[in-house]
């Protein structure tokens, strides 16, 4: 097995005035290796976006750490975690292409370069032509095409997923899903991927953690053993619907209580 | 983007033909309703008869333009420049804001009219006094609304920067100016707007030249058409400022979140 290039060692994270009023994490242990596709799932509440700004290092976690490549994560680290929100969140200023290289704006990257940069992740995202267009002449399932080639913009190993497709109708949740693992299969990243949907993370995931109602634990840590190439088809197999089981019931009783 | 047609599907060149119809029938109402005796004279003259006293006393009008410009332009750069500055600074800070805005709010619901013969007293008759009683006149509500535009920006973009390594300093300038440029023009529309106010009513209440003056100076000889030519003045001051607003509100349109 190759080696954890994310480790989340006894995370846990509190909130409230005096840190004690709310614990939303108790005791995250997570290693997640090079180039795994891993899905956290759990009721509603229970801390999965919160998980995901602790490896973003938007935030640090109460006790406990994040580590990265071997290094803790005490602040956000662009050139090796790359983050991709519920919202597409672009700056409706900009058009598609500077949205994309913004990043390396932040960087002082020089302008020929990262537009050309932006331009070749635009590509790869399916939206070649669509470079000067502004955000509110494009489409959701678009915008969020926009963020996730500006998550990938510069290379990060890690890409971090918080709901991404949450805001988008079925139909091109589908589309953008098959984008993502072709995406996912030319780039080979790391990916960190928070959804609500149990479809959209077996279909999708090498490996579905299941947390708890708050505060979030690891309840289940389940190996997706469907082949690749993964197609619609396989959504119908029996062993996906198995797996797909295990996880409800899970969140079925975290739910209920 | 749903401009080109009403609520109710109604044209967009059919609603601005009604609009022209509502201006026209105020304009011949106001020349009308004198010339029957149904509104006295004395109380407002016809329209041709206001626009014949701003032909004959045209020197006049004109000559106490350049005064009541430098004023409102002076007062102009002071409330917005200033205004508009100490907004974005107060409206950034959430502790800022809840200590400040109270304060702000009773200091508005004082009718700052009072002050100025403390200005006359303060900076005399000329343009000083003015400029001092408008700027105070219009910027706390300038500076108001520019608080209410930065705060109400949503922390999602700030967050967005900040993920992809953005400094406190790149979150102010690539993202808080720019996404606030829209509620910085509106600021500006209704500061502009105060200022013009502002240097009028000080001119009526007190001066030896400008356009409000001259409207007092008529209306104490009960010279109806002369206050009237200069209200016709004002009139199109107001409007000039209103459209080049209008225009820059839609150049900042792209600025506006929720793209």
């Amino acid at each position: 097995m190759t080696r954890a290039l994310v480790a989340i060692r006894g995370v846990t994270q509190r909130f409230g005035p005096d840190g004690a009023a709310v614990t939303a994490l108790e005791s995250i242990d997570l290693e997640i290796p090079d180039g795994q596709f891993v899905a956290v799932v759990g009721p509603s509440g229970c801390g999965k976006s919160t998980l995901l700004s602790l490896v973003a290092g938007l935030r640090m976690p109460s006790s406990g750490a994040v580590l990265c490549d071997g290094e803790p994560m005490t602040a956000p680290m662009p050139r090796k975690v790359g983050m991709i929100f519920q919202e597409a969140n672009l700056l409706p200023w900009l058009s598609a292409v500077d949205n994309v290289a913004f990043p390396l704006k932040l960087r002082r990257v020089a302008k020929a370069e990262r537009l050309a940069a932006a331009a070749r992740m635009l590509q790869l995202t399916g939206l070649a032509g669509f470079e000067d267009r502004l955000p509110h002449q494009l489409s959701g399932g678009m915008k969020q095409r926009v963020a996730i080639a500006r998550g990938l913009v510069q290379n990060p190993a890690v890409l971090l997923m918080d709901e991404p497709f949450a805001s988008l109708d079925e139909q091109t949740r589908m589309v953008l899903g098959d984008e993502l693992l072709r995406i996912w299969s030319e780039t080979r990243k790391t990916v960190l991927f928070v959804t609500h949907s149990l479809n959209e993370a077996v279909y999708l995931a090498d490996r579905v953690v299941v947390l708890s109602a708050r505060p979030g634990r690891v309840v289940d840590d389940v190996a997706v053993d469907l082949p690749r190439p993964r197609s619609f088809a396989m959504t119908g197999s029996e062993r996906f619907g198995l797996l797909k089981d295990r996880i409800w019931q899970h969140i079925k009783s975290a739910e209920r209580r | 983007m749903s401009e080109g047609r009403g609520l109710v599907g109604w044209p967009a060149r059919h609603v601005r033909l009604c609009q022209a119809l509502l201006y026209a029938a105020i304009l011949t109402g106001w020349e009308i309703l004198p010339r029957t005796g149904l509104v006295p004279r004395l109380f407002v003259p016809p329209l041709s008869e206001a626009l014949g006293a701003l032909f004959t006393d045209r020197r006049e009008y004109l000559g106490s333009l350049p005064t009541t410009f430098f004023e409102i332009l002076a007062s102009y750069a002071i409330v917005c420049g200033g205004g508009i500055l100490l907004g974005q600074l107060v409206g950034s800070s959430a502790r800022a804001r809840r200590i400040l805005l109270p304060v702000l709010r009773s200091a508005y619901a004082v009718p700052l009219v009072v002050l100025y013969p403390v200005m006359m007293v303060w900076f005399g008759l000329g343009s000083p006094s003015k400029i001092a009683f408008a700027s105070i006149y219009a910027f706390i509500p300038t500076m108001l609304t520019a608080v209410a535009g930065v705060a109400a920006l949503s922390p999602a973009l700030a967050e967005t920067a900040r993920a992809f390594g953005a400094t406190r300093a790149q979150q102010i300038v690539y993202i808080a100016l720019p996404a606030s440029l829209p509620s910085m023009v509106a600021a500006l529309r209704l500061g502009g707007a105060l200022v013009i106010v502002g240097v009028i009513v000080a001119q009526m209440l007190g001066a030896a030249e400008g356009l409000g003056f001259l409207i007092t100076r008529h209306r104490t000889l009960l010279n109806s058409p002369g206050v009237y030519a200069g209200i016709v003045l004002v009139l199109l001051i107001t409007g000039l400022h209103e459209i080049l607003l209008r225009r820059l509100e839609r150049r900042v349109a792209a600025y506006r979140e929720g793209a």
